[in-house]
């Protein structure tokens, strides 16, 4: 059974333009696929190509025109939002911005729990120490503030912000691109072994086909708002079908 | 925070005005605190026959420091209890205009629309017009007094928190850890109070010290001009006012009050200015 | 030998000390050649190309034992001696081409504003030359290119318009400095492409920086891998990329997947902590704290790297196979 099912997905942004006039232009075109359970949907396309708008329509931080979107079998609009933030979560791909400067690491964790269940700050907290070891920081380091953190460790405190309400579905906006490639290597794994441990399925976006290729078992390919090839990844890597693919593997060195 | 604030401490150590400011800043306080210990006299004690002596004068077994009015109030005692009123006038302009300003700043930035329309216009036409002469307005509705003129220069101060707290708001709420606290359900008065205004907070404290000179200034304003407190209050713009007509006979009854006020906004002027260098590189590089 | 440096080290002033950015680099460039230099942030990847260029900030303090260029010593501290190579015998490529460029300008007017300062050239005669080199590097309808503003540009063009005006002296050096990273992988190809047909053409020398190891086996004939202000490895690029000797080396080949091979889902090589910040740069072998066949010796002595080839910095190299 599909987790997410996105069926004729369409969203196109109004710009206003001197004069009275206005532009209209369309981000998203007929997207359509599904998300089965415990897999990873890989998501390429170049800058411009709407998958940070998917995101954030699939997170319901925008809205869409049309089209249709199932998450867990119900209508995503009409998901209230308390049970939404337990569904579907995001990594953003920014660890600079993506982390409240003035609070410290524990309380970014912790946040999702006190807010949504109310937890007790000190159960809280507990959880939140607990979730960094798991996402491979020492607990120690929780009374910390971001920018006492290096970047692959700042998007680790992402990662356990996302997981602390168990989400079904994680969404991760290039999570890596910002990194170094050593600690690259380190998240993807990182990644790897918590979609095991939590059964996540996850949606995994970026401009980046290597990585999309290692981690994911299906792939998307986004081209100007629309899907120009879909297919499991090792078909999509090893016999593209369209030529926007067969380029962008040709360009990737 | 400690060693953020340490590291803060180090920077303004090192500007030499910010330090001066900050010196003068907390003399003024102490001497406000201290102002019943250290005065000679009562300041509306009037010693009959001591009328406009000069700095230093003997009369009796009185002493004057300072030198007394033309009713025989003791300067010096009259300047300490002035430094409490503008201590007090200070505080609270700062704390009147700067809580509602903020609240505004928050509320149009953050919401936008027609509530961010309808408060900033209201702060354009607070601005449009020159800052004593609406206090002046605002006083000649309420009637003249010092808390009417609290209120006054309060309400002249808002434009520049609302403004400050609106324009940071807007940059703040596009970053990604407010979408990702949106994402998990939190309010958005709990985003804008727990998440974006702790990020607000170092341009708030730099305009808060700058706004405590405004503050002391125009009040001091209006109390030449007769509409801020009134006698015998020991404000130093209304002795300054009550001073004027003798300025030539008696040159310490104008100078003594005028020092005050410039010393006072001057130090708090440069300990602002030095706070927000010393704040700034760190908001650039904060991430 | 186009360029030689001897013991280059930078360092940088600050209140809490100096930080070092760059220990003891020396290396050489043959005319002709590209030169891939792979590093991750804080590696000093940047900072010996910026000393060349004499675009350090002040508080930079340069040491070299000696420096040529065309056979001519170089120094680095002298502005009056670095101001006309730059732009004429070396150019230089940004990461960013949308903040190199000046935005109240038209590509036109900074184009022959480069040209006139080095070529003498009037005006018209500028604005034509201008245009071929905005159709060498690719830009069609140049003419109507030339009263644009940068803003105006999509990233792969304003790169291309960099390009072309970093040729636009026949420089004999050419630094590309991450000169894709701000671009998709479609245009980083293009631009790649371009910058080695031009350097073709031109038998200009290339240095090229990249953190992505990928890009620079792909492009480049020699390869120096830094880290933390140090080369630790250098050589022909075959020779490094099938035969690492240093673990750092090794593990950047490694932590990378490839789009074209390999297996997915299953756990990358991760080389384990961070990179080291200049301000608290570890004891003796830089990399010995993430490094799995770290000993005693690697704690106390920094290793030298070996002057004949292979060249590397370690004390425990990988074995060639």
């Amino acid at each position: 059974m599909s987790l997410l099912s996105v069926k004729n997905l369409s969203k196109s942004y109004v710009t206003k333009k001197l004069a009275g006039k206005s532009e209209e232009r369309k981000v998203l075109n007929n997207v359509q696929f599904e998300l089965a359970e415990n897999k990873i949907l890989g998501i390429v396309g170049e800058s411009g190509c709407g998958k940070s708008t998917l995101a954030k329509v699939l997170t319901r931080l925008e809205d869409f025109q049309s089209g249709e979107i199932t998450l867990c079998g119900q209508n995503l609009r009409e998901i209230p939002q308390k049970e939404l933030t337990h569904l579907i979560q995001m990594v953003f791909q920014d660890p600079y911005q993506s982390l409240n400067p003035r609070k410290k690491a524990w309380e970014i964790i912790a946040d999702p729990l006190i807010v949504v269940k109310n937890t007790p700050r000190l159960e809280a907290k507990k959880m939140a120490l607990a979730m960094m070891a798991k996402v491979g920081l020492l607990p120690e380091l929780g009374e910390r503030y971001p920018h006492q953190f290096s970047g692959g460790q700042r998007q680790r405190i992402g990662i356990a912000r996302a997981l602390m309400l168990k989400p079904k579905v994680l969404i991760l906006d290039e999570p890596v691109s910002a990194l170094d490639v050593s600690i690259q290597a380190q998240v993807l794994n990182l990644l790897l072994d918590l979609q095991k441990e939590f059964g996540l399925s996850m949606i995994f976006i970026s401009h980046d086909l290597s990585v999309v290729k290692h981690i994911s078992d299906e792939t998307l390919v986004l081209y100007f708002g629309e899907v120009v090839e879909h297919g499991p990844s090792e078909q999509v890597f090893s016999n593209p079908q369209h030529t926007y693919t067969k380029t962008l593997l040709e360009s990737a060195p | 925070m400690k060693e953020y604030f340490f590291d803060l401490w180090q920077d303004i150590k090192k500007n030499k005005g910010a330090i001066t400011g900050l010196l003068f800043v907390l003399l003024f306080i102490i001497l406000a605190i201290l102002a019943p210990l250290i005065s000679a006299y009562a300041p509306d004690q009037v010693i009959e026959g001591a009328l406009r002596l000069p700095p230093g004068s003997h009369f009796q077994n009185y002493f004057f420091v300072l030198g007394t009015d033309d009713i025989g109030r003791d300067l010096w005692s009259r300047l300490l209890y002035g430094a409490r009123v503008s201590l007090l006038v200070g505080l609270s302009v700062v704390f009147l205009s700067a809580s509602l300003g903020t609240t505004l700043g928050l509320l149009s930035g953050y919401f936008g629309g027609w509530l961010d329309r309808i408060i900033t216009r209201l702060m354009d036409f607070i601005m449009a017009l020159p800052s004593v002469l609406f206090a002046i307005v605002i006083v000649a509705v309420l009637g003249p007094g010092l808390l009417n003129a609290i209120l006054a220069v309060s309400i002249v101060a808002l434009p520049n928190f609302t403004r400050l707290i609106r324009a940071q708001v807007l940059a703040e709420k596009n970053r990604p850890y407010v979408q990702a606290a949106q994402l998990y359900g939190a309010s958005p008065l709990r985003i804008l109070f727990k998440e974006i205004l702790p990020n607000c907070i170092a341009p708030l404290i730099v305009q808060a010290s700058l706004g405590f000179s405004d503050g002391v200034l125009n009040c001091a304003a209006l109390g030449f001009l007769g509409l801020g407190a009134q006698a015998p209050t020991p404000e130093w713009g209304t002795m300054l006012s009550d001073a004027r007509s003798f300025i030539e006979t008696s040159p310490w009854m104008v100078n003594a009050p005028g020092i005050c006020i410039l010393v006072v906004v001057l130090s708090f002027n440069l300990f602002g200015d030095g706070l927000r260098d010393a704040l700034d590189p760190r908001l650039k590089n904060r991430g | 030998m186009l360029l030689e440096i001897e013991k280059l080290s930078v360092q940088f002033k600050t209140e809490s000390g100096n930080l070092i950015a760059l220990r003891d680099i020396s290396f050489s460039l043959a005319e002709g050649e590209i030169l891939g230099v792979v590093g991750e942030s804080g590696s000093g990847k940047s900072v010996s190309n910026l000393a060349l260029m004499g675009l350090l900030p002040d508080n930079a303090l340069i040491q070299t034992k000696s420096v040529k260029f065309q056979n001519q010593n170089l120094a680095l501290n002298s502005q009056k001696q670095l101001r006309p190579l730059r732009g004429k015998k070396i150019a230089m490529i940004f990461q960013d081409p949308m903040t190199a460029l000046n935005p109240s300008l038209t590509v036109g007017y900074q184009l022959r504003e480069t040209l006139q300062t080095h070529l003498e050239l009037t005006k018209k005669e500028a604005s034509r030359k201008a245009i071929s080199l905005l159709e060498r590097v690719g830009i069609t309808s140049a003419e109507e290119r030339l009263k644009v503003y940068p803003f105006e540009l999509s990233g792969g063009m304003a790169q291309r318009v960099m390009i072309a005006m970093s040729i636009s002296c026949n420089p004999k050096l050419l630094i590309a400095d991450e000169p894709t990273t701000a671009l998709d992988v479609t245009i980083q190809k293009q631009i790649l492409d371009l910058l080695i047909d031009l350097q073709k053409e031109n038998k200009m020398s290339m240095i090229l920086v990249s953190h992505d190891l990928a890009l620079v086996k792909k492009y480049s004939q020699r390869i120096q891998v830094m880290y933390a202000g140090e080369i630790i490895e250098t050589g022909p690029t075959d020779q490094v990329i099938k035969h690492p000797h240093h673990p750092y080396t090794f593990g950047l080949l490694k932590a990378r997947p490839s789009a074209h091979t390999g297996k997915s889902k299953e756990h990358l090589y991760a080389i384990p902590g961070t990179v080291p910040s200049l301000r608290a740069r570890p004891s003796g072998c830089q990399f010995h704290p993430r490094c799995d066949r770290s000993t005693e010796v690697c704690v106390k002595i920094n290793p030298d790297i070996s002057a004949s080839e292979p060249s590397f910095a370690c004390h425990h190299p990988l074995e060639s196979l």
